[in-house]
């Protein structure tokens, strides 16, 4: 039921989110931070011991050359993730320390003896009970969909961690490489960008209202806020007449299911009869993209975004190419030569891109 | 039968009807009335399609048709189902999910969401457990000396053990899985295509055709064992047919359009406070007033919103129970 309540209450966080920031540092060296569920949380000078129950901190903490101090993850990271084994071999040896990310063995991570735990923002009072229980500080954080929050992210983690050079230097790259893209946009005029219908999370009608990285890649997001703010979602169901009379210019498809697990995919978009007036269909302009899976990987939003950019606008990403840039930024994030080329076959990145 | 139920009858006949043409117009692309007609003659006369904008056809025969006739027969199946069994068991809180019917279908789309994928259907999946769950009921309480209450009880107990199935999965469902099963089961008309309702609606069609046509042994069942036997009725067999279509049509339909609650409950009692309680009425009344309830329904839930989609489950629920409520405080009882 928690579970159930998670998918309901999930979509509604993002708007009632804190900005997360370092508040002060005490002589002893102890780090008092505001996390993302606006809570302050202080924590220990010297952190050597991480319980990460949140998957996208667990996979900057990676990033961040900390992954040998984790000493308890969560369920989904190690049986849903699709990388996180290729990029932190390591992780096997890790206990679980929660089924869905809010369902914690307390007993097990008081055991660990941790000096912090990274837990999702889902509910203040959760967060709270297992720091009250177990006596160990937990920093709530999430960037839910947001670019510049992650860059922002990635810094505070850098800094809770002691690695805030490793963390400058990262968020340095992405926000440069995202600035980029968006400086070679920015002269693109409204009607020259596509307008872009996504069908994402398994079902056709279902799309986001809001997704930074086609805005970045100079898309227009054709269900951008159809709900209203107040409602803080990140999705809503569409109607299909709704798609119709949108007409896109190009339907994304969400690719980060595992090909055996996609219940929509660009073949079927391509045979829907209902869909057969469209001109994106009519074109073929159908294709597969990630989309939020997991919480955020940092290197595949950067991926997706420079992706999109060279999906929308050709002309000005003519030298784009997935594999090879791929392979550059899960290097520089993980350190891997290889880690993209590991996701693209899980994913059959390969088959993404079609005339 | 009074004048005024007489007329409250007929009314209730055309509800469906009228409500079926309406709704073809209604969705946010607007589609004039010849425009509506002649997509949907188009199929026999082909020469129709002539002139008319290339979208026409796919929303009036791909969206809107499949999605109407889905409702039309949920909504008669739902609620003759309902009607049927709260007859058999004399209890008026009897509604079409009161065997497990619901708690089956939601366990089996869940095993199909989250283990087995493509290579199962939701829908078959579904089905199979939806009239898993009610076999296991009657199998239960096949020799209990109160069969009803014993068919009541066991349908509680059984829909409370495939609850707690369903839990488990979702309990180690992926993310993902989770978000599909909980869309599946807040309930869909528009979901189903051609292929799914193939089956679906014949099925659907069959079952609430086979109720109405008992409708006249209902009045039989509704009475005491005894009196039914002494008027030389068959008890055991006919309930178990009654049981059976229930189960073919609310599973038929959970199947395609996920759980859609109340129409079964609020559906009869409407009609019994408007026409009285004789079956031979209110089984076929409520076939009409609930095609016409979830096309009311559906038409809010693919309306209020301009873009976006809200589920039919919670519109059967928002209006009919403020309206249950209505009567039930003017007429001040139940009705049986």
């Amino acid at each position: 039921m928690k579970k159930r309540l998670f998918v309901l209450v999930f979509p509604a966080l993002l708007a009632g989110l804190a900005s997360p920031s370092v508040l002060s540092t005490a002589q002893s060296g102890d780090l008092t931070v505001k996390d993302s569920l606006d809570r302050t949380v202080v924590i220990p000078a010297k952190v050597k011991r991480i319980v990460s129950i949140q998957s996208e901190i667990t996979r900057l903490i990676v990033a961040l050359g900390a992954g040998d101090d984790l000493v308890g993850i969560d369920y989904t990271m190690r049986l849903h993730d699709h990388l996180f084994k290729h990029i932190y071999p390591e992780e096997s040896r890790l206990p679980l320390v929660s089924m869905a990310e809010n369902n914690v063995n307390l007993e097990t991570v008081v055991s660990l003896k941790p000096d912090i735990i990274f837990a999702s923002p889902f509910e203040r009072q959760i967060v709270d009970a297992i720091q009250r229980k177990t006596r160990i500080p937990v920093v709530a954080l999430a960037s839910l969909g947001d670019v510049s929050k992650l860059a922002d992210e990635m810094r505070l983690v850098g800094r809770i961690l002691g690695r805030e050079r490793r963390a400058e230097e990262l968020s340095a790259y992405f926000t440069g490489a995202v600035g980029l893209v968006r400086e070679r946009l920015k002269d693109v005029p409204r009607d020259k960008r596509p307008r872009v219908y996504m069908s994402f999370w398994g079902f056709l009608t279902r799309t986001p209202i809001h997704y930074d990285p086609v805005e970045i890649a100079a898309g227009l997001n054709l269900a951008e806020k159809i709900i209203p703010d107040v409602l803080g979602s990140v999705g809503t169901m569409v109607k299909i007449e709704q798609i119709i009379l949108w007409d896109p210019d190009l339907i994304l498809v969400h690719g980060n299911y595992l090909p055996k697990e996609r219940t929509v995919t660009v073949e079927s978009v391509l045979k829907d009869s209902r869909l057969a007036s469209l001109s994106s269909v009519r074109s073929k302009r159908v294709f597969y993209t990630f989309g939020f899976w997991n919480w955020w990987d940092i290197a595949e939003v950067l991926l997706e975004t420079e992706y999109l950019a060279h999906l929308f606008h050709p002309d000005r990403f003519p030298e784009f190419d997935l594999g090879r840039r791929g392979d550059a930024i899960y290097k520089k994030f993980y350190g891997l030569d290889d880690g993209f080329a590991k996701l693209s076959a899980i994913l059959r990145c390969d088959e993404w891109v079609h005339d | 039968m009074t004048k005024k139920q007489r007329a409250l009858g007929l009314l209730i006949v055309l509800f469906p009807f009228v409500a079926f043409f309406v709704s073809l117009s209604i969705g946010v692309v607007h589609i004039p009335l010849d425009g509506v007609l002649k997509s949907l003659l188009s199929p026999i006369f082909p020469s129709l399609k002539q002139g008319l904008p290339e979208n026409y056809l796919g929303i009036v025969l791909g969206v809107r048709l499949p999605r109407l006739l889905l409702a039309l027969l949920a909504g008669a199946g739902l609620s003759v189902s309902g009607a049927s069994l709260q007859a058999l068991s004399k209890n008026p809180l009897v509604n079409e999910y009161i065997l497990g019917i619901s708690s089956g279908a939601a366990f089996g789309a869940s095993l199909s969401i989250v283990i087995f994928r493509q290579s199962f259907p939701p829908q078959i999946s579904a089905f199979v457990f939806a009239v898993a769950a009610v076999m296991i009921v009657l199998l239960i309480s096949r020799n209990s000396d109160s069969p009803i209450v014993s068919l009541l009880l066991t349908g509680i107990i059984v829909s409370a053990f495939f609850s707690a199935l369903l839990s488990l999965v979702e309990f180690f469902a992926s993310p993902y899985a989770l978000q599909g099963l909980f869309y599946w089961l807040m309930g869909n008309l528009g979901w189903p295509g051609w292929g799914a309702l193939s089956i679906s609606l014949p099925l659907t069609a069959v079952g609430t055709a086979g109720l109405i046509l008992m409708r006249w042994r209902m009045n039989v069942l509704s009475m005491s064992d005894e009196e039914a036997r002494s008027l030389g009725v068959n008890i055991r067999r006919e309930k178990l047919m009654v049981i059976f279509l229930a189960t073919l049509v609310t599973a038929a339909v959970t199947s395609v359009a996920g759980i859609i609650g109340w129409v079964g409950l609020i559906v009869p009692h409407l009609v019994r406070m408007m026409v009285g309680v004789d079956n031979r009425r209110v089984v076929p009344l409520s076939a009409a007033m609930g095609a016409g309830y979830l096309i009311l329904a559906d038409d809010l839930a693919r309306g209020l919103a301009s873009s976006f989609e809200i589920p039919v489950g919670i519109f059967t629920s928002l209006i009919g129970i403020p309206f249950f409520i209505l009567l039930l405080r003017k007429s001040k009882r139940i009705w049986l």
